[in-house]
Order: C-alpha cells, then structure tokens, then sequence
C-alpha cells in the first residue's frame, strides 16, 4: 500500500503544477515532489494521510484539488507537524534525522517560495525562541561567525522616562522624584504582559507612538521654554496651563537667548538652539544636513508666528525623531571578513548602558568611547566589570510602581536590572494581573485596585527580595532560585532591628505575664513603665489607650498572650496601627495575623524577625504564591499553563500553538478533580502529543491551589458541592473535597537521574535544579534579555561561552553577563 | 431614488434645512454612502440610584419584582417616567431604562477611570487600561476624519488629581492596551482645537499651520531616513511615517469639510468661553461642541464626562447661592446649603436630562435621509461606577436613546435583568458585547469576566441575544 501512494503523490503533484500555470502565475513551480521528498512521504506519511479518510483531513494526495493559498495551508501545517517532530506520531515508524531533514527542507523551501512560511514569520517572535535546536547550540560543533542584524530597537518605557529626564538634564534626586511619571507625559510604549522576555527589537514605531509623542512633545516642548517665557514676561511665574502641574524646569541658555531676543536669532544663535536640543534629546551632535533642515524650519516656523513659536517648532520636531524612540545599533566602520561592522564606540557605550541599567552611558563610560577606549573586546569586558562591580551607580528600586505602596518593605538593590531580567523571565510579577474572587480565599485575598496593588502586590515584592538576594548573592544563583526554601514574608525591617524589636517585646511579655495585668493594668503599667518605653512606647504607655490605634498595656499583653504565650512571635507592626495592611500570612499556609477579637482563634502566629527563614512545602520561586498566582486561571490552577512554562523556560523546549479549530476548555464535571477533568479531555492522541509535553510538568503543582497554597486534598468548587454557604463577606463557600494526583514525569533532559517520575513539585524542582539543560535554558533567555533577540545558530558560541563563564565562576550571574556583552553577537552588526 | 428625487423629498420634508455634510458628499458620488451610526456616551459620577430609575406607575406585581431584582420588562407607552425624567419625556418612545446590568469586574467606588466603558480594573496608571474602551470600538466600525472626541468636566482635586478642568488631560476613554485617550476639558479648549482648521483668529491660523509644517516636515525626515533599509529595519521607520501621512491625510479631510465644519461651528455665547465658568455652562458649552462635531461630520462618536465625583459643581439651579456642591459629601448624604443631599442628586439629573434632550432634539432638527440624524444614533446615560456612592458595581443602571435604526430592540421599555448571582444575568461586559455585535463587531466577548459570577459556574460570556433587532 505505501509503495502505491508514492507515484500517485508524484503524479498529483506533478499534475497540479501544469494545472497552477494555467490559472495561477504564483503557482508555477509548485509542488513538484522531488524523488527523495516522494520516497519518505510515501514511507512514512501515505498510510494516513491519502483518500477521504486521511486524518486530520491532511491528505496529500488530494493536493492537486487544492488552490494555492490551500497548497500552502496544508504545507503550513506539515511544515508545523515536522519541526516539531510531532509526525508521525508515536508508535508508527519514524523517518531518520536526514529523511526529516529532505522533507522539511523541500515544504519550507516550497513556502518559502511564496514568502508563506507561517513559521518563518514566527522565527523572530518570542515564542519561538526556543526553535533553534538546543543540543545543535551547546554540543560544540556550530562554527558559524556570530552577529546580530543591524537595528533599531525601541526603547523601554523605563529608558524613554530617563530619556526624557535627560532632556530636561535633571539631577539624580528629581528622577527619583519623577520614578512614576511626569504629570503631563505619557509613556508611548508598553511592554507585553507575559511571562518571558519582553523586551526584543522587533517593535516599529506606529500610530499609537505618534498621537502619544505628539502630545509629548508639546508639552516637553512647552516646559524646556516656560522658565524664559516667564523672563520675556510672555507668561507669569504662577501662570501655568494646569495647575497640578506646576513642574519648571531651566530653559537652556541657547533657547533663552532666542526667545529673549527681539528679531530673528542669528544663524549661530539658531544653530546653537538646535546643538542644544539635539544633544539634550539625541544626546548627539547635529550633522551639517540636519542643521541645515532644522535651520530651515526654524526660520519659516518663526516667520510665521515669532521666535518662541517657531523655536517651539524645531524643539518638537527634534522630539519626535524616531531616533529619540529607538536604541540605534548599526555598526560602524569597514565591515570584517565576514561582512560585520563592529559598533561604534558611542554605540557600544550606550548599549552597554541600556544592558545594565536605564540611563545613558555614565561619565567612565562615555570617556572611554570617546579616548578610543572601547574598541577592542578587553575593553569591553573591563567597563562591564567596572558597572557590575558598582554598587552605587544602579542602586535602585527594582519596581517603581510597587514601592509607592510598599515604602517599607521595599529595598534598593545595586542592580535592579538584573533582578528585572528574573522577573521577566519567572514571570511572577503578573500575579497583579490575575484577577481573584477575594471570598474564595476566605476573605484574605485583596485584589488590585484603585492605589493598590492588594495581596499579589505584597507577594511580589515578597518573591522580589527572594530575587534580590540570590542575585547579591551571585553564586549558584539558578540553583538557588529554583530550589530555595529560603522565603520572605513580611519582612519590614532589617533583621537587626527586628530582631532586637522582638527581643525587647520578648522581655516584656516575660516581665509582665504573670503580673495582674488584666485586673490592675494602671498599676502594672506605672510600675513598669520604663521597661515599656524602653521596648514599646519611647513616648510612654497608658494602661488603657483610645482603643484605636494606640497601643496600651492590656491590648500589648493580649497580643503577646496569644502570640508569645502559645509558642509564636508577633508581627513586628501591631494589627491595630493605623494603615496596617499585613494580612497575607495564609498564602503561604502561615497562620492568619492575629487580630483584636480573632485571638485563639487560629494556630499561634510565628513571625521571623531574621529573614529569609525555611518555609515549608516550598522550594524555590516557582513554588512561590506569586509564581503560582501569576500561572493560573482565575478561579483554578492551571497545569498546561504551568507545564507549558516549565517546558519552554526550563528544559528549552516547544509546543505547538493551540489549533484554531480546537476549544481549549477544561469541562466542568463536580465529582472529578481538575487534573482528572484534564486528563479526560487531553488523553485522546491528538491532544496528547502537544499535553505529554506540559500536563506532566505541571500536574506536579497541584500540590498548591490558585492562590498558591499548598494543599493535600482539593476543594471541588462547584455549586453542587457546597456543604456550608459562607455567612460573613470575609468568609468562604465550604466544598467538599477529593484527594488529587500531583505526579509528573521529566522528560527531553536526556540526563540521568533527572528524565523520570516526579511524585511533586518539590521533587520536581529539587532535580530541575540539578539539570544541565535547565540551567543552558536559562542562558539562552538571558541572552534574549541582553541582546533583544531571539538566539541563532550562529549565536552558539556566543550561548556556550556564557555558560562556561556560569559554570567556571561558580553559578555567578554576573559572569554570564560579561561573557554576554562581550561577545560577538552583542558588538558585531551585519 | 435619484438625485432629483432626494432633493425634492428632503427639501418637502425639511422645507429646506440644511442637510447632514455626509450627505452632501453622498449625493455627488455615484453611489449613495448609508449614514454612519453615531455614538454619545454621556457618564456621570457619584453612582446612580436604581430606585430612581423605576416607574412609578408600574403595577403592584412587576413593583414587587422590580423590589426583588427578578426580570421583567414593560412597555414605557403604558407608564409615566420618573419625574426627573421630564425634560426627556419627548422622547419616551426611543427611550429605554435598562436595570439589573453589574460591572463587578470593574474599578468601582470614588473613582473608575476608564472602568464602565472598559469593562476592566482601570486606575491612575495608564498600564491598567487593557483594551480599547467599547466607545472607541465603535468609532473604529464608524470611521471618521477625528475618529473619536471626548469631552469631560474634569474632577478638580479629589482622587483624580491629574484633570486639567481647563485644558486637555487624560480622559476616561482609551484608545488601546496602556493607551489612555484625551479630552477636552473647558468649551474654549475644545473649540480652539477641534475647529481650528476653520479658525478666524490670526494666532489660531498661525498654530494651526505650524501643525501642518511640522507634521509635513517629520514625515519626509524619516520617509528619507527609511529609504534603502533592509526590510524590517524600513518598516520600523516606514509605520512611523505612515502614521504621520495618516494624520496629515485626516487633516486633509478636515480641510475638506471646512464648508461643513464652518456652518456647524458652535455658536456659543461668550460666557462659555469664560476662563471662568460654571460646571453648569461648561457642560452646555460642551453639549454645543459635541452636537456641532457630530453634525458637521467630524466624529460619529462622542465620549462625554458630564460629571465625576471629583467636579465642584457651580451653576445648579436652585444651588446657584450654595457655593460649589462637592459631590463626596452629596455622596455621603450631606446637604448643600439647605437642600437636602438626595434633591441635590435629583437636580443634577434633571439638568442632565436637559442636557440630552438638547442633543437629542438638535439632531432631530438636521435631516438625514429619509428621516433625520437622530434616526441613526445612539446615546447611552449611566454612571462611571455603578449603582451608589461607594459602589460595588452590583448594578449599573442605564438610559439608553435608540434613533430609529438602530440595530437594539430595546427602545421604549423599561427592563429589569435578573439580578447578579442569578442565571441569566447579565453584565456591562454582556451589555457593550450586545451592541459591538449588533454594530458588525463579532467580537464573543468584551471585557473581564466576573469571577464571582465564574466561581458560581453562571454564564457570563457573549451578547444578550434578546437585544438584538
């Protein structure tokens, strides 16, 4: 049977060729099935896909019915079908390497012809990053020269805010000021929110930048002028066109000078005002044309409506150069033997910049490329141990937005960017993103609202620190990640002052608890009021306070009785102070925090003054509530989510895209666990060859609901299986409950002791740590983080030597990050 | 119909009023264009009562339903309108009051930002907006040369510290994910920017043509900056290129329709225009600028924010001596002067109503068609944070004026959806998915889900098919 399909496929094919010159002229060289191509399609395709039965409806031998768009749909999805080594599925004959080889070559040279290779138009996307066959990138053998195209990428919300702060040249304490914004700019670009890397050089410019940079540069415009506006007495000091906004930044002297003077500026005095403006926005020279052009539209602007109009003119031009919007990496110079031009050394300075922070090269670094020193790679690699090695120039918040609301327990870290390159690929920061029903979690659960960010704030900033940490650290720093059980919960104050707070409370609890503080607590507090204001109240402590956020002697006692007096600590914040808003103990299966009339109520809570402390039932950031949360449903966990992750961010691997034809729901059914709902709706062979690659990675997470808690036995949340309605708003629905399958399977790592079953997550983690492919994953997502692009073969130098420098340095981040900007794919352009 | 026909039918129909622009441009094209639809989105603050909504002619039976929240509906024709409706009552038939809609999903409370039109968690940062708010989904199905105009009586101080009550700020629309939109703040803004391209002042003219130069003179700066690059590296500076063409070939079309744009310029009295005004006349002025950019063809949707918590209102009849009433204490139940919190809410409604029925008889003064502009447009009254105050969204009343055809067949009643946690109730999300697929949107869903709603497995996804003509 398979050797009669072949030269009917040939025939079909050859047929349809003669057939689309008839009718299409695109059509013409399609389609003819050279021999090698026909022989493995007839061993290895023929049996299912010919007659009207074919599978999947993919028939080739009806090809030559098809149209071209429907020859390249059905060669789009063989295309799809080969690269992901999906077919022939498993359990019938598989072709050889080279027989897969012959035939993906001729369906994508087929496509390619027609420039209709779905995949094609994918390569570069962040999805498919991981389409670069891994063990062709690591075995060693790749020689191809590394490079990357010629570009220009968008900056970054967080470069353009620094971008614009240089444009009004301001000083260190105003950005801090200004982290969240200016009143009156809005950033043009945003990230994509997904778990990964998000930020590659493939976004252009488009109508949504303009209509925002127009408005931006009006207004940038009108403040670089307003100071010397105010002294040409064309406004008032307090006039202001809004006056929230009140922002009155110094005109340049050069702009001053135009809009002081009475007649048209002379040609230097133009000149000067457009020196100055492109220096301040393109932080560049203006060459001789484009001080030409921009002469030329001052003049005629100012001819038209006066010298501050038309200066206003080249100022907002100058603003809404594409150049101001994009990191320009083009190369410079004679190209090498192989056709790549090295960046320039202004180019290099800036990108090495934008690698290790948001701000433009610092003052070393711009004199270095301009003394000619950083035009070899040593140079290079010195800058970046230089920055790397600062613990000042970057120190900064890792997440603007969080710190507002979380002032105190959030912390400056010498390196934010690096903790940014975690957080992007862990992905955990989007747990602010999914939405919860806060009864579900027994009221616990606040959700993200209006000047706040509710309880997936708090345990962001909590999994920030956990970051931070190993990254200070810098040592191991993967391993550490995926497997510590080391957590923060909050944790407010530094391990010495929260240990010498809880020291001192300690000590009173232990004066006092057998004093006749209930019945007598004036006198108690009289007689021991200095040891109070020396561990409580500095200020002095009454026996019986105002009852609202005063802390007196029998509330203080109450409190310690529940917390000290059963074995626990108290939170170093007491539940009455005013704006307290610690209340996300239970996301990690901690005890509530105790509350004034919950006392007793619950399991003593244990605070830890010195964190990180052991957290049980976690190990490393994938366990965290802010991971968990961030990768589920809104009112589920979400396996295939969750699988999908470990499959692609930790073992370099690939799923196909769901089919459009495919309704990827999970079937409710109120006797069954979600993972045997799964199970029942991706166990057909169709589905499971894309599930088997996620369903086993992340089932083993089951171990934690979708709030993050770790569980034994499953709530099955359905209407019919409601044992008690919830009475108050902060309570729950009680379910019953079912045990549940937590077991997976490791597979694709081809290395002993880590490919096989997995009873958990635990488990699971515990030997993802150990996995050489895991951490080779994680190189390959860090350069995608500092080169802005997905890797290529010919990168393989580049991905090897960084994870030589990881290995040789003893797990250092740091030397991954030298080893990657040094490289040839980060200083070549071609 | 020919040419001659249409003119003759009009001119017996309308003794000779001036016609709709579009309709000019219409019939000098061999093929007569269909009138757009258009759009008014008229928000207000500080919630709106469900129990003020409700006729109080209904019968004891469908009065006790309405008390239960359970479903019914009736024919307006057989019932008065709440008094404060008055001033609308002229136009009952086209009028619909839709109760027992929820917007759980959305920012609810003081503030909302873009939420009710959004149907997501807005709030003062920009990376909250998720999408394109339903208002500038319709404006995309109906294009026009400014695509969409928002007009707002900005809060002055309170939460939303950021409205520039005199100038342009970011409004409670939203272009795109991270894209707020802008409105105008006072009529004299408003009608400095939009109508410039028609503008008798000589400042104006020059500003105006300092636009074009600079637009003209980015656009071939970065046109000749693409030329000769690889393919993907010119599309990076050829989108941006476009973009800008994109707005000169707008402004183009604006300078086309200045005949149209000049016959329609507000006429508005010159306290309008104040530097100084009251809340009251800002929202007239305001009612002036939307009527003449829809009539004269400028936008087919207008987004206007008639109030928000934070606006200190001025200009109230019968408040006029009060000094300016803050709507956070109204909203708290104190009076204003002596007039006691909830007859301050009913005064403010009343005005409002005066309001649409100003926009509502205007366009039906300009004909269109067979008819007149009213026939082909749709305004939508409601709060920006549903049902109260301190709101939680577990309802959303809403005034809804369909023209003639309109694609809902909702005109003339009073509907009362099944309350929230029911089977069969419906959404904001439900609501505005109604009108994008009556419209051509076939989008299945627009907004975040209720995970309330999801947690109790009610179906929450699609359009309310019952709406739909």
């Amino acid at each position: 049977m398979q050797l009669s399909v072949i030269p009917r496929i040939l025939v079909v094919a050859i047929a349809v060729a003669g057939v689309a010159a008839r009718r299409e002229a695109v059509g013409t060289e399609a389609a003819a099935f050279p021999a090698d191509v026909s022989a493995v399609l007839g061993k290895y395709c023929g049996d299912c896909h010919e007659g009207d039965e074919a599978d999947g409806k993919v028939r080739f031998d009806g090809i030559g019915a098809l149209s071209t768009a429907g020859r390249i749909d059905l060669l789009n999805k063989a295309e799809a079908q080969l690269f992901f080594g999906m077919m022939p599925p498993s359990g019938k004959a598989q072709p050889t390497a080279a027989e897969r080889s012959v035939l993906l070559a001729w369906v994508q040279g087929e496509l390619r012809r027609h420039d209709a290779s779905v995949l094609d138009a994918k390569r570069r996307a962040p999805e498919a990053g991981n389409w670069v066959d891994h063990e062709a990138l690591f075995r060693g053998t790749e020689e191809a020269i590394a490079f990357t195209p010629a570009r220009r990428w968008l900056v970054s919300p967080q470069i353009f805010l620094q971008r614009v702060f240089d444009v009004f040249e301001l000083p260190q304490r105003a950005r801090d000021g200004f982290r969240n914004g200016m009143h009156g700019l809005t950033i043009p670009m945003a990230l994509p929110e997904h778990s990964g890397i998000r930020d590659y050089d493939l976004t252009p410019l488009n109508g949504g930048h303009l209509v925002t940079m127009l408005a931006n540069a009006e207004w940038i415009s009108r403040k670089q002028i307003r100071a010397a506006r105010v002294k040409a007495g064309q406004l008032k000091a307090d006039q202001f066109d809004n006056k929230s906004d009140r922002f009155s930044p110094v005109t340049p002297e050069a702009f001053e000078k135009v809009i002081l003077k009475d007649g048209a500026p002379s040609p230097e005095e133009a000149d000067a005002a457009i020196e100055t403006q492109f220096e301040r926005v393109l932080r560049r020279p203006a060459r001789s044309d484009e001080l030409a052009n921009y002469r030329k539209l001052m003049s005629e602007a100012m001819e038209l409506a006066g010298n501050t109009e038309g200066l206003r003119q080249m100022l907002q031009a100058v603003l809404l150069e594409s150049e101001f919007l994009y990191r320009m990496e083009l190369g410079d110079g004679e190209p090498d033997e192989h056709g790549r031009r090295r960046l320039s050394p202004r180019e290099t300075a800036f990108a090495i910049a934008y690698a290790l922070g948001d701000r433009e090269p610092d003052a070393a670094l711009q004199s270095s490329a301009r003394e000619g020193r950083l035009s070899t790679r040593d140079d290079c690699e010195r800058e970046v141990r230089r920055i790397l090695a600062d613990t000042t120039l970057h120190r900064g918040l890792i997440d603007p937005a969080l710190s507002i609301e979380h002032p105190g327990e959030y912390y400056l870290t010498p390196h934010p960017k690096i903790v940014r390159f975690f957080r992007e690929f862990f992905g955990y920061p989007m747990a602010v993103r999914v939405f919860k029903d806060s009864q579900r979690s027994d009221g616990i659960y606040r959700v993200p609202d209006r000047g706040t960010f509710g309880t997936p704030g708090f345990l962001v900033v909590e999994a920030d620190r956990m970051v931070a940490r190993a990254v200070e650290q810098d040592q191991h720093v993967f391993e550490n990640l995926l497997t510590t059980d080391q957590f923060f919960v909050y944790h407010n104050l530094s391990n010495e002052k929260g240990a010498a707070l809880m020291e001192g409370w300690k000590t009173v609890f232990e004066t006092l608890r057998h004093t006749d503080w209930r019945n007598d607590p004036e006198r108690v507090t009289a007689e021991h009021q200095e040891l109070l204001q020396k561990f409580v109240v500095p200020g002095g402590m009454k026996a019986k306070g105002n009852g609202r956020h005063e802390v007196d002697l029998v509330r203080l006692m109450n409190l310690f009785e529940d917390t000290f007096g059963r074995g626990g600590r108290p939170f170093t914040t007491f539940p009455w102070a005013h704006g307290n808003r610690f209340w996300h103990a239970p996301m990690y299966n901690l005890p509530r925090t105790p509350t004034e009339g919950s006392y007793g109520k619950d399991e003593p809570f244990d605070y830890h003054p010195v964190q990180p402390f052991t957290m049980p039932n976690r190990r490393g950031i994938l366990t965290h509530p802010a991971w968990l949360i961030a990768h589920s449903a809104n009112t589920a966990t979400d396996p295939v989510r969750r699988g999908k992750w470990v499959r692609e961010k930790l073992l370099a691997g690939s799923v196909p895209d769901v089919p459009i034809t495919v309704d990827a729901r999970i079937p409710d059914d109120p006797q069954r666990t979600l993972g045997e709902r799964l199970h029942a709706v991706t166990s057909k062979d169709a589905c499971w060859k894309c599930h088997v690659r996620m369903n086993p990675l992340g089932i083993p997470f089951e171990i934690f609901d979708d709030f993050g808690r770790f569980r034994t036995t499953e709530r099955l949340e359905h209407p019919d299986n409601i044992i008690r309605q919830a009475e108050k708003k902060d309570e729950g629905d009680v379910y019953r409950t079912a045990p549940f399958s937590s077991a997976g399977v490791i597979s694709g790592t081809g290395e002993p002791g880590i490919d096989g079953e997995v009873k958990d997550a635990l488990e699971l983690m515990e030997r993802l740590g150990r996995s050489v492919r895991v951490r080779q994953s994680i190189i390959r997502h860090a350069f995608r983080f500092y080169l802005g692009r997905n890797e290529m073969l010919s990168d393989a130098a580049t991905l090897r030597a960084a994870d030589r420098a990881y290995v040789e340095s003893g797990g250092s981040f740091k030397a991954v990050i030298v080893s990657l900007l040094a490289s040839d794919s980060f200083l070549y352009r071609k | 119909m020919n040419r001659r026909d249409f003119f003759h039918r009009s001119a017996l129909a309308t003794g000779g009023l001036v016609l709709a622009p579009w309709l000019h441009q219409a019939m000098g094209s061999p093929l007569a264009q269909k009138a757009p639809m258009r759009f008014i989105f008229v928000h207000k603050g500080n919630g709106l009562f469900p129990d003020v909504m409700v006729p109080p002619s209904l019968s004891a039976e469908d009065a006790a339903k309405e008390r239960a929240r359970e479903a019914f509906s009736v024919d307006l024709r057989n019932h008065e309108l709440p008094a404060w409706m008055a001033p609308i009552a002229a136009h009952k038939e086209s009028l619909t009051i839709l109760q027992g809609l929820s917007g759980m999903m959305c920012t609810t409370g003081h503030h909302t930002w873009q939420s009710s039109l959004g149907v997501y968690r807005a709030n003062e940062r920009p990376s909250s907006i998720k999408w394109a708010t339903v208002d500038f989904e319709l404006a995309r199905l109906f294009p026009s040369p400014f695509e969409h105009i928002e007009l707002a009586c900005f809060p002055d101080g309170g939460g939303n510290s950021r409205g520039n009550i005199e100038g342009i700020d970011v409004g409670f629309s939203a272009r795109g994910q991270g894209q707020p939109n802008y409105a105008f703040g006072s009529p004299k803004v408003a009608l400095r920017e939009l109508f410039k391209s028609v503008a008798a002042d000589r400042s104006d003219q020059n500003r105006y043509a300092l636009e074009r130069k600079l637009l003209e003179f980015t656009a071939g700066h970065e046109t000749a900056l693409g030329a000769g690059l690889p393919g993907s590296e010119r599309g990076k500076l050829s989108s941006y290129a476009e973009a800008i063409n994109d707005i000169r070939r707008r402004n183009s079309e604006v300078d086309g329709m200045a005949e149209a744009i000049r016959k329609h310029l507000p006429v508005l009295d010159p306290k309008y225009l104040a530097d100084s005004l009251t809340t009251t006349d800002r929202q007239r002025g305001h009612t002036e600028i939307l009527l003449s950019t829809l009539i004269s063809g400028m936008t087919n949707v207008v987004a206007f924010t008639v109030d928000e918590l934070g606006t200190p209102y001025t200009g109230l009849p019968g408040l006029e001596g009060a000094g300016p009433v803050n709507l956070h204490d109204v909203g708290h139940g104190k009076p204003a002067g002596n007039v006691p919190a909830l007859e301050v809410r009913t005064t403010l409604r009343t005005h409002h109503m005066t309001l649409l029925d100003t926009i509502i008889a205007r366009l039906k003064s300009v004909p269109e068609a067979d008819g007149n502009m009213f026939d082909n447009t749709m305004i939508f009254y409601f709060p920006d944070n549903g049902e109260t105050h301190h709101s939680h969204g577990i309802e959303w009343p809403f005034m809804v004026f369909s023209g003639r055809h309109a694609k809902l067949d909702i005109a003339g009643r009073y509907i009362r959806l099944p309350k929230h946690g029911v089977p069969g109730h419906r959404t904001l999300g439900n609501w505005y998915t109604t009108i994008l697929n009556a419209y051509g949107n076939p989008i299945r869903h627009f907004g975040d889900l209720d995970m309330a709603l999801e947690s109790q497995k009610i179906p929450q996804l699609g359009a309310i098919r019952e709406f739909l003509a």
